[in-house]
């Protein structure tokens, strides 16, 4: 190895490559792109699911129309006057009625299931709704008949709350995180996922673009195969950090400006409340306790982590990009090989969204360890749950012997690849090129 | 002096076998011509001497060392498929390629410098190798094959894709190199080119040196059995000669290769009979005669020559 060549290669690619109009431009859209996604997610799961749909109560007792109008008067019509066949009618009619719900004696006095018939699409926000308001509304006339007391009718109203709190080494319960940091793990692990695809992607087409540029064959009169790739990768792995790291300022830079002003909004409405009993009514309602920020903090040792595995699993899945680059006459071409990279970071990417909820199931710990998920899972886990010091070692082990095999069966293709000119390489052809070096 | 040697190289890919036990020396100073259809081995050979490619079996020295990435230093070489990034200015890019080969940051920019003022090019120093036109990108290739002052050049079909300008100033350039005492190897599939500037060659064909020396000596030991013959009116009666072979037959030309040592004056009483002769001259063969003859007929008729 010749380090003097692989840091001129490093340099080269590097520089070039920040200096990019593409590389700016990402810098900066991305956080815009994935702020505005953020928002609209919480926007979408925020927003109100409740389609504007009216429900007819055809109501034989005489007792539980008025109850539904009195729950949700925009939803429900009492339409118990009508014959059973004209409010069907109205249902299948325009858009006058687009349910209704037959209820009977039975369905107070016996545990028969009521009917909600529609016309068009149910949804299941809509019909789960609806049987939400139906039990409420049961339970209550049912209580009412049982001519039971206040007091039981006030413990029937109360709603059970649960509050979490972890047990730590130190014998302390503290404030459990386990909200916030399922989102950090996720979050973590996403970013490993772009960082993977994103910047393998960019090697790839650099490895394209010496190969259609011709120049591959003059560096490789100066330089190894090996160490052009190395040096490839590395170039390509600090532009990543670089991207990070202007990430990781525009957030605190970010923060730095946003909480005062957050603040300076939310302290106009805390003054607007008259009382302080209403401020504690307010923060109960939003589940906001105060001193509850400092849960925000976390661990620098997960930053630690992210960095070894990003490093790791950037080197492995960045020289399969390389080889697959290697491989192809141009970026079409490369078709026939992504399946071999986006499966398994699809795969890593699909299984973290379980991960995050459930980081101790078993298939979770196997996708911590497998070395071509492990990067992105195993982030996820740490962050959110608690893993044993062994596991942590065996998935780094694991990672570091494919990264090894993966660098040095993608090297044998590259070195033979970045030479075939005006070829599309098919499986069969990588496989002799293992087997040549 | 022997500066490239190389001895017994056989270098196989999968079951084809690209060369098969070749061995020739490169004397310094001298031009080298390695000549050969298309397929025959020569670039493979060529990646070789550059270190690209690892011979099978077999070594190869430079200068009296094991190809290695030292001796990869003492060579300029510019590949048949060549090209260079075309989102870099000229001056980086020829700053990269220089200091790849190992030479200084100040030294390297020193003879970038010297050679973009040779080529009247300095100017295009900032510009993008993409806003440059061929034959300008050509000459910031070749700058970037010899900025480095190696002492031998290797060339892989350096004339294809030239016009006949660039083609003589590149010819021009080589046998300048010449001058200074540097070795040059190219190789080329036309035969005009090796015989105005070759010193020495080595025919390949299916991968093996079919014949090799000093270009003179190896067509001296051909003979003169070789007519020019230049004439007016019907050609017809060059179909009516047994064992000859005609090469660059034009309608008051042929280059008639005369075989089975028949008598040569026959010939001519033939054609004075049919036509008026201009000329009648008694030659060693062509070069592409004596690869003809050399690889056989029937070898070849798959292969362009």
């Amino acid at each position: 190895m010749n380090f003097g060549k692989i840091f001129l290669v490093l340099k080269r690619e590097y520089i070039t490559r920040a200096r990019s109009k593409s590389f700016i431009l990402s810098t900066i859209l991305t956080p815009i792109v994935l702020i505005a996604f953020g928002s609209f997610m919480v926007w979408i799961v925020s927003s109100e699911t409740d389609s504007e749909k009216i429900v007819g109560v055809y109501d034989s007792t005489g007792v539980l129309a008025d109850h539904f109008i009195e729950l949700n008067p925009d939803r429900y019509l009492d339409v118990s006057d009508l014959e059973l066949d004209s409010v069907k009618a109205l249902v299948l009619g325009e858009g006058e009625l687009d349910a209704y719900l037959n209820l009977e004696e039975k369905h107070i006095e016996t545990n028969e299931n009521a009917e909600l018939i529609y016309s068009g699409s149910g949804g299941l926000a809509f019909t789960g709704s609806v049987r939400g308001d139906l039990r409420q509304i049961i339970q209550e006339e049912r209580l009412a008949r049982a001519n039971v007391s206040e007091e039981v009718k006030e413990l029937f109203a109360r709603r059970p709350g649960l509050d979490s709190r972890k047990l730590t080494d130190e014998g302390e319960a503290e404030d459990d995180k386990a909200g916030f940091m399922s989102g950090v793990g996720f979050v973590l692990g996403l970013l490993i996922f772009i960082g993977l695809f994103g910047y393998g992607a960019v090697l790839m087409r650099s490895v394209i673009e010496e190969k259609t540029n011709r120049i591959v064959e003059v560096i490789t009169s100066s330089i190894k195969p090996i160490e052009l790739l190395i040096g490839k990768v590395t170039g390509v792995c600090l532009l990543g950090f670089t991207q990070f790291a202007v990430w990781a300022f525009m957030y605190i830079g970010i923060s730095i400006v946003a909480v005062p002003v957050a603040g300076l909004i939310m302290q106009d409405q805390l003054t607007e409340m008259a009382s302080q009993e209403e401020i504690n009514a307010a923060a109960a309602e939003v589940g906001f306790d105060p001193a509850s920020l400092d849960i925000l903090s976390i661990d620098p040792m997960i930053f630690v982590y992210f960095f070894l595995f990003f490093v790791l699993g950037f080197f492995m899945y960045a020289s399969l990009f390389a080889a697959v680059g290697s491989a192809v006459d141009s970026e079409q071409d490369t078709q026939q090989f992504m399946p071999i990279l986006m499966v398994p970071l699809m795969g890593a990417y699909i299984l973290n969204t379980r991960i995050m909820v459930d980081p101790d199931s078993s298939l979770a710990v196997f996708a911590s360890l497998f070395p071509l998920t492990s990067p992105i899972n195993m982030i996820t886990r740490i962050a959110v749950t608690d893993v044993p010091i062994w596991q942590i070692l065996v998935s780094f082990t694991l990672l570091i012997v494919s990264f090894y095999g993966i660098m040095w069966v993608s090297a044998k293709i590259y070195r033979v690849g970045i030479l075939m000119y005006g070829k599309k390489a098919s499986f069969s052809d990588l496989l002799k090129w293992i087997k040549q070096g | 002096m022997v500066i490239i040697n190389v001895e017994n190289v056989t270098k196989a890919f999968g079951k084809n076998t690209a060369v098969n036990d070749v061995s020739f020396n490169v004397e310094k100073g001298r031009i080298f011509g390695l000549l050969g259809p298309n397929g025959a081995g020569k670039t493979t050979t060529i990646r070789m001497i550059n270190h690209i490619l690892t011979p099978d079996t077999g070594t190869i020295t430079i200068n009296g060392q094991i190809s290695s990435p030292i001796t990869q230093k003492m060579i300029g070489y510019m590949p048949e498929e060549r090209g260079l990034y075309k989102k870099m200015k000229v001056g980086e890019q020829l700053l990269y390629l220089t200091q790849l080969k190992g030479m200084s940051t100040s030294a390297a920019k020193k003879a970038i410098d010297f050679w973009l003022d040779r080529f009247e090019a300095s100017d295009w120093k900032k510009k993008e190798v993409g806003e440059l036109s061929k034959g300008m990108s050509q000459k910031i290739q070749f700058i970037a094959t010899i900025a480095h002052n190696p002492d031998i050049y290797i060339f892989d079909e350096p004339f294809s894709g030239l016009d006949p300008i660039n083609s003589e100033t590149l010819k021009e350039v080589i046998i300048g190199l010449k001058d200074e005492g540097k070795t040059i190897l190219f190789s080329t599939h036309r035969m005009e080119q090796v015989e105005q500037m070759c010193d020495d060659i080595c025919l390949f064909n299916n991968g093996k040196a079919v014949l090799q020396g000093d270009l003179r000596k190896v067509k001296s030991s051909f003979g003169e059995n070789t007519i020019n013959l230049e004439f007016s009116g019907d050609g017809s009666f060059l179909d009516q000669l047994e064992n000859v072979r005609i090469n660059n037959r034009s309608t008051n030309f042929a280059e008639i290769r005369v075989l089975n040592d028949q008598p040569m004056q026959k010939i001519l009483e033939l054609a004075m009979q049919h036509a008026e002769i201009h000329k009648y001259e008694r030659v060693e063969p062509s070069l592409n005669e004596i690869f003809i003859s050399t690889v056989g007929e029937d070898n070849l008729k798959v292969e362009e020559v």
